[in-house]
């Protein structure tokens, strides 16, 4: 008896160790495997990549992969994915930047934990010969001539998609607004340091402000100093119709995401509320099975926005929680990134290519050009 | 032995920290009308189950004199290769649940060996297993985050153990009621049993204890298995109670439930402290954490002042001693 339970347990491990493997799909693996196919496939271009990605804490970089997989079986090259094992962990991204600079492949594609950080390690790929592109975060300060190429969300734009989409939702009850009965419209960002969560977190204030002004509200921004502080149009507190609350937590943790969500829509007054990731937009998602306050219907409740995707986000917005979410695409951006170059190695010239947001709903969910980014 | 008190009594610290708590609570329902509110009362309970659980186990490396500082990252780890069973693997979900607490228990055991058979220095030891952790639940799981199944899904069930919605839609935190069962357990197991004495024993003075006799190996290995042991449970609180498991992080979570255990009277040197304390003092940590946001302060200001609030507290110990 004890034999076969022991034979049991060991064959149960056996397989868990093998399924572990073989979903280890983005690493080491499968530039192994690669080397295989690229010389039996002596037809294909052959090149060989280095992809730095800033971590695998997202499911959003399974997307990306995808992509790359993609790319790398329509171009036949070679690719090997890297990545440290927290978007914070700065010095190990620099350090796997130079072993791939070290490794003298065709070209690097590159998404930036610390966009300063990684300047000189560009300087010495410059100096190496070997082309980057960076793909989902851009390098302002990167050394003339090293980075040839950025494909990357537009961070402000994918903001105000979510505003403009919330809008048309909340229009009425803006629009009845007075100093006396002011509505909150709340925004939960996860930090005030990442440029991305930056440009996106102000692109939706901004637009939203833009919108409510033009239907001729005073907007007020309150709650993060940062964001209150880059935020331009706007008056008072007392004065306003319209408040623009946006909490964030003192850490990336969901359990502080989420407290600052129900801090929000915890008010009477907020009709409202957009969490601009995937981290706190599941706060939000936290915060209302405790609150029950969200609905589609803005008599009936406060309405809910995302971005991102993610298997509870989609949940809500399938459940009618959330109205909709705005998605990038991180699987054309591994993709983009890659057939760009390889467009370099081929010796094209080529240019930034700026991704859009786009707005999904229960109805659009399906869509051909939405489905493959909505990650799990 | 100062940890000698009468069953159910409670130690002047645990009046005091009971007394900070209703202080934090008046206050922060006076400055902020939406924090009086019962959906906020929820809401701090359901941030201190994962930090209650890892506090209860923590405190017994602390009492040895010690310190386990792989608990955060190891939740966070064991939470996601359990939910990557469940999700990729199809496991159901009660093996995806002992998966979770079973790696805990492993990963206990060796920080035990390290420390009690190997003589590294506690601080040292779960420093690196901290890492390892860190790192484990990437590897196995593909690096990529983890959703266990959400309340609406049958497979969500385990969640109601937390947190119980009923038809009209009233939710009900029934995961303090396990909390309370586990506090009183584990009250009785330091207290009143062998493995309780020998843990203060160890830490208020090791040499004395192995003259005594006492196998004090088998029982310092045995308090890093019970931190172990509920980080796991910790662990499965954590994916009860949130969305998605991140990869990489839970860096910290673990300075909560020191922090939490620490401000309920478990001394940093070894040889003091008790359950019912360490969980009080998991509250205040949770309060703060739910009330500053809610009252107004900033990001930054809510750390500032809640390294303000563990300093007071461990300058009273020091105060005392000095008395």
């Amino acid at each position: 008896m004890k034999k076969k339970v022991l034979a049991v347990l060991l064959s149960a491990a056996m397989v868990l160790s093998l399924a572990a493997c073989g979903s280890n799909g983005g690493g080491g693996d499968d530039a192994a495997s690669d080397s295989g196919t690229e010389s039996s496939e002596g037809g294909n271009k052959g090149y060989s990549f280095q992809m730095i990605v800033k971590s695998f804490q997202s499911t959003y970089w399974q997307a990306a992969i995808q992509g790359v997989e993609q790319a790398k079986a329509e171009l036949g090259v070679e690719v090997e994915a890297n990545g440290p094992a927290n978007e914070s962990d700065i010095a190990d991204q620099v350090q796997m930047l130079d072993d791939a600079i070290e490794k003298k492949p065709d070209g690097i594609a590159l998404a930036a934990c610390d966009t300063k950080s990684v300047v000189d390690s560009l300087s010495k790929a410059l100096e190496a010969g070997i082309p980057v592109v960076c793909f989902d975060t851009g390098v302002d300060e990167a050394p003339e001539g090293s980075v040839l190429a950025t494909v990357a969300t537009d961070n402000v734009a994918a903001g105000a998609v979510a505003a403009e989409n919330m809008f048309p939702v909340i229009e009425e009850k803006v629009k009845a607004a007075t100093t006396d009965a002011k509505v909150r419209i709340g925004e939960v960002n996860q930090d005030a340091t990442a440029l991305n969560i930056q440009q996106r977190g102000q692109g939706f204030i901004d637009k939203m402000l833009e919108l409510c002004t033009g239907a001729g509200k005073k907007v007020a921004v309150v709650g993060n100093e940062f964001y209150v502080n880059a935020t331009e149009g706007k008056v008072d507190e007392k004065e306003a119709e319209v408040i623009i609350e946006v909490g964030v937590p003192a850490q990336t943790t969901v359990d502080l995401a989420s407290t600052e969500a129900q801090k929000i829509m915890s008010k009477d007054d907020t009709i409202a509320i957009f969490g601009s990731n995937q981290t706190t937009a599941e706060g939000v998602i936290t915060a209302n099975q405790t609150l029950n306050k969200l609905s589609t219907d803005p008599e009936k409740g406060i309405i809910g926005a995302g971005f991102d995707a993610g298997t509870p986000q989609k949940e809500a917005i399938t459940n009618g929680q959330f109205i909709g979410s705005v998605t990038q695409s991180p699987l054309m951006m591994g993709y983009e990134a890659i057939v760009t170059l390889t467009k370099v190695a081929d010796g094209e010239s080529v240019s930034d290519i700026p991704m859009d947001g786009y707005w999904y709903t229960k109805d659009t969910m399906e869509d051909d050009n939405i489905a493959p980014n909505l990650y799990d | 032995m100062a940890n000698k008190k009468a069953f159910g009594g409670l130690k002047g610290r645990e009046i005091m920290v009971l007394g900070i708590i209703a202080i934090m609570a008046i206050l922060f329902s006076i400055l902020s009308p939406t924090f009086r509110t019962y959906p906020t009362l929820v809401s701090v309970l359901d941030n201190s189950y994962y930090i209650t659980l890892m506090a209860l186990g923590v405190t017994f490396p602390l009492i040895t004199g010690g310190v386990d500082l792989s608990i955060g990252t190891g939740l966070v780890s064991y939470a996601l290769i359990g939910g990557y069973l469940i999700v990729h693997q199809n496991v159901p979900v009660a093996v995806g649940i002992l998966a979770c607490i079973g790696i805990g228990l492993l990963i206990g055991l060796f920080n035990g060996a390290l420390v009690a058979l190997m003589d590294l220095p506690p601080f040292l030891a779960t420093l690196c297993t901290c890492m390892i952790t860190r790192g484990l639940g990437p590897a196995l799981c593909g690096g990529f985050g983890v959703s266990w199944p959400s309340a609406i899904a049958e497979a969500g069930a385990f969640r109601k153990i937390f947190k119980f919605t009923t038809a009209t839609g009233t939710v009900i935190p029934v995961g303090i009621i396990s909390m309370i069962v586990l506090v009183i357990i584990m009250s009785f197991v330091l207290d009143h049993t062998r493995v309780g004495r020998y843990t203060i024993a160890i830490g208020s003075n090791k040499e004395a204890t192995r003259l005594a006799g006492v196998n004090i190996k088998f029982y310092h290995v045995l308090a890093y298995v019970i931190s172990g042991f509920f980080a796991g449970l910790a662990g499965v609180a954590y994916a009860a109670t949130y969305a998605t498991i991140y990869p990489g992080s839970g860096a910290g979570f673990e300075l909560d439930a020191i922090g939490g255990a620490i401000v309920g009277g478990v001394s940093a040197t070894g040889g003091v402290g008790t359950i019912f304390g360490s969980f009080l003092g998991v509250i205040v940590i949770c309060l703060m954490k739910v009330g500053l946001p809610f009252i107004g302060l900033q990001a930054n200001w809510q750390q500032i002042f809640t390294g303000i609030v563990l300093i007071a507290a461990v300058l009273i110990d020091v105060v005392k001693k000095k008395e």
